[in-house]
This record gives structure tokens, sequence and C-alpha cells, in this order.
């Protein structure tokens, strides 16, 4: 059980026997009223965004959930291919409920796994993570306006903001939940 | 976002005419003193706590003051003047973050004689007079009108009015697929309908008064004859909380049997305060009145059209304590 003061962003939730994760919370004071976490909660096995009010005083069902290292392997078009790192066991994610996660899944990537009752129901991306420039327009000699940026795409699909001096084939660190450029990294 | 010193001057603009508004008509200004040896009963805040210390002698506790309103209505009480004050206020365990700050401004004014719904005009009256030219649309009078029944039946589609019992307010919980404790009482449960199903659904193109709360909501504000409703407003600018309004509730009875209420919710408080038992007798002759407590740093955000509170505060909270805090 955990307290609704408790929630945080993240926080897997038992509700109606399914698990939720936390995606957004805010807590609020009606006037003359208590304190409740109002929290936007993901259906981890049908996407579905659902809101609760829970107050911070009360108790709900947390899902006991276990982390799992496993390595992506391919989209089967339905659902990531992953591989438990430990027990080679292979199994599927279902897309459907993780499509915001695409662009951050690199082939052969080991990723943490949240599995409930032996079901992945979550794939944890890294705060930071490196990604090659596949596609980036010319860099036009002579633009030094200082700070300028351009877009590029990684071999994943995602479009991020870079310095013009990235060229395509060089690899770059990204903050995963800003989609922000850190750096230029060498190899 | 910091508070830049174009806003820091916008902000003592907005000051400015806030006192030459209330002056112009005849309010008192009050000055009282935000530290206090004993305070009102309320189950829903939580205060600071600090205490006086002598070399020699013993000292005591005092708390800072979660509003002025107890001793403005004691000016009330004695001089049957309007009033009307701008001062710091504290609340402990709530919020740090996009609208809330420990440390707060409050804007207070009571107007004897009146009840809420002329303070809805007084009101409408000063954001005219505080509005410049940066000044939103959202938050531009006139403001929209709204009764908390209303509102549940446009965003919830239910009868607030068939709802004043517990079994038929956990099944309006239920065919929303909210979760509802057992054991709650009928106060949590309104809450988790309206802060899942109506706030975030009350519109935002102007300012909206959010009028007639239900009476089951224990609060300072007198019940209106005849209705399951108190006479309170909220206002809302943006989808944010900005004001409330209580028509007071005047008698020593009430008022004392609101403390005892009270302080029965308050054995838990986390912060136990001392209290105030000679409060209530002010009201044996106190004037009918209606008072409005606006957050004062909201006010401006919502004046200057600014979307953090950390924007018209020029030492934010956070700002000692680190935007990770923030909660």
């Amino acid at each position: 059980m955990v307290r609704g003061g408790e929630i945080n962003i993240g926080t897997c939730l038992l509700i109606n026997g399914n698990p939720h994760i936390v995606v957004e919370r805010e807590f609020v004071s009606p006037g003359k009223g208590s304190a409740f976490a109002r929290v936007k909660a993901k259906n981890l096995k049908n996407g579905n965004v659902i809101t609760q009010t829970i107050k911070t005083a009360d108790y709900v069902e947390d899902a006991q959930v276990e982390l799992v290292d496993c390595q992506y392997q391919y989209s089967d078009g339905e659902n990531f291919m992953f591989m438990n790192n430990e027990t080679y066991e292979q199994f599927g994610v279902p897309i459907s409920v993780h499509e915001d996660k695409t662009p951050y899944l690199k082939d052969g990537e080991t990723y943490t796994l949240v599995m409930w009752e032996n079901e992945p129901i979550d794939i944890k991306i890294p705060y930071k993570m490196i990604f090659t420039v596949v596609e980036s327009e010319n860099y036009v000699r002579g633009d030094t306006v200082s700070g300028a940026t351009k877009p590029v795409t990684t071999e994943t699909g995602l479009v991020v903001r870079v310095p013009l001096f990235i060229k395509q084939g060089e690899k770059i660190l990204i903050n995963t939940e800003t989609n922000d450029y850190v750096e230029r990294v060498n190899d | 976002m910091a508070m830049t010193i174009e806003i820091m001057k916008e902000r003592s603009r907005i000051v400015t005419r806030t006192r030459e508004f209330f002056l112009a008509r005849d309010y008192l200004e009050t000055d009282t003193p935000a530290l206090a040896p004993s305070l009102i009963p309320e189950s829903s805040l939580e205060v600071f706590e600090t205490k006086f210390v002598h070399p020699y002698q013993k000292g005591f506790p005092l708390y800072l003051i979660p509003s002025p309103e107890v001793w403005m209505k004691r000016v009330i009480a004695e001089t049957g003047q309007n009033v009307f004050q701008l001062c710091k206020a504290f609340r402990n365990a709530e919020s740090i973050g996009r609208i809330h700050n420990p440390e707060f401004t409050m804007l207070e004014y009571y107007t004897v004689g009146a009840n809420s719904r002329d303070n809805i005009e007084l009101t409408e009256e000063l954001f005219s007079a505080l509005s410049g030219e940066e000044t939103p649309q959202q938050a531009r009078p006139p403001f929209a009108r709204m009764t908390m029944a209303e509102a549940f039946r446009e965003f919830a589609g239910l009868d607030l009015d068939a709802l004043h019992e517990i079994p038929a307010m956990r099944d309006a919980l239920a065919s929303k697929a909210l979760l509802a404790p057992a054991e709650a009482p009928w106060e949590d449960l309104f809450n988790i309908l309206f802060l899942s199903c109506v706030e975030p659904e009350l519109p935002a193109d102007r300012p909206l008064v959010l009028d007639e709360y239900p009476k089951e909501i224990v609060c300072l504000a007198r019940d209106i004859p005849g209705r399951p409703c108190k006479e309170r407003w909220e206002l809302y600018v943006s989808g944010m909380e900005i004001a409330n309004c209580f028509a007071e509730m005047a008698t020593q009875d009430a008022v004392a049997t609101y403390f005892v209420s009270q302080e029965e919710k308050k054995r838990g408080a986390l912060v136990p305060h001392n209290v105030d038992h000679s409060y209530p007798e002010i009201f044996a002759a106190f004037p009918a009145c209606s008072g409005v407590a606006i957050g004062f740093d909201r006010l401006c955000m919502a004046l200057l059209g600014c979307k953090s509170i950390d924007e018209v505060l020029y030492f934010p909270f956070t700002a000692f304590v680190g935007a990770d805090t923030r909660l």
C-alpha cells in the first residue's frame, strides 16, 4: 500500500485489479478541504489514461513490481520483442500501449523492464542515451549565429535539435526526458 | 523563470492600485500581527510554529498566521468598519510549486452589511482597477458565475442535490470509476468527485465565480436559509483557485460549534497549536458582513499573464531549497 501523499510520477498503482503507472501528479488542496493527490495514471494493459484523486493521508494499493534487465531485439509490428538477459526467455511488449517508447528503443540495447505477475508492463528508458545521427541537413557555412541549432534524425527516428557542427554519422548524447541535446560523443 | 525587473514594477503598481482602490471606498487599512500566541482551529491547515525566548524568564510558543482574518474580524467587531489588509501569511505542509509558496501575500477585505453577491461586484471592480494592457482576457471581468450544482450538472452530468447522502455519493463515484476509500466522510467523497470530474473542466476563458458550496463542507460561512448550501464562493482564474468569499457566520454559538468540530479533526495535526477560545465571544455583537481573501501572488500571476508563482516572487521558496524539491 502507498499513501496518496507518497505517490510520484512512475509509481505503479493497482486500480480495479489492473496495474497503472502514474504519468502526472499534482497536490491540490480545495478551499477548506484536505490535501489530495490528483493523478493521471496509464493502464498498462490497454494504455488508457485515467484520472484519480486520492487524499494524501489515505492508502491505495500499489502494484508489486519487479525490475528485470532485458535486451531489445526487434519490433514485429505488434510487439516490441525483448530477451531476458539472465534466462534468455523471449517475450513481447504490446506496441499499442507503449508507442511513445518507439524512438528510444535501439536494437541490442539493454533496458529495465517493469514486470508485474511475470508480465512486462513498462519499459524504463535511461535518462540519457547515445544515438547516431542518420539524417542531417547540410551545415550552411557562414551561419555563425551563436547557439544556432538544426534538426537531425537518429537511427530510431527521433528528431532532435543539435548544434550546427554535428554531422551525419556522428554520435550524440540526448536527455530522453526533454529530448534535449547534451553533447557529442566521440568513439 | 525568475522575476524580471518589469514584473517587479508591475507588482508594485498592483499593490499601489489595490490600496488606492480600497482607500477611495473608505475601507480602513489594518496592519495586524504576523506572529500570534494562539490561532483558531482549522483542520485543513498546518501552521509554522516558533517561540518567544527570554534569557531568564519562561518563553512561550508563537505561530505564524495562516491568514489575518481573526485579527481583522476583531477590528470589525470593535469598530464596525469596512477593512482591508495586504500582508504575509504562512502555510505549512502544502505544495511548493507552480502556484504554491509556503510564505505568500494575502489580500483580505471585509464589507459590513454586504452579502457574498455584493462581493462579486466589488471584486469585479477591483479586477477592472488592477488590469493593465498586459492582462490577458482570461483575467478580465466581468466574471462568469456558476453554482456548484450547475457545475456538477454541466461537467459531471450529476444532480448534486441528490447526492447529500453518503451511499448516493458513493454510487456517483462508482459511476465515474473513481476510487472511494471505505469509511470516507461525505466531504472527502465530494472533493474526489469535484477534483476529478468538475474542477479540471471549469471554463477558463474568463474568471469564474463558483458559488454555493455544499453545507457539509464545514467553514465559517453562513448557511443559505432553506438550501443545502453555504453563502460561499471561490474565484477561479485560468483554472487556478485564486480567492474565496464567505458571508460570515456571525453568531457566537455557531462559531463555538465550529471550533469544537475543528479541534476534534485537528487531533492528528503535524503542528498542534494553542487555540484562542475567547474568539467566538466577538460574535456576541458582530455586524452582518462578507469578506474576500485573495492569494495576492496568484492574482499578480493572473493579471500579468505569468505561468508560475516564481515569476512574481523575486526570492521564491524554490530558490532556497532547489527546484527538485517542488512537490
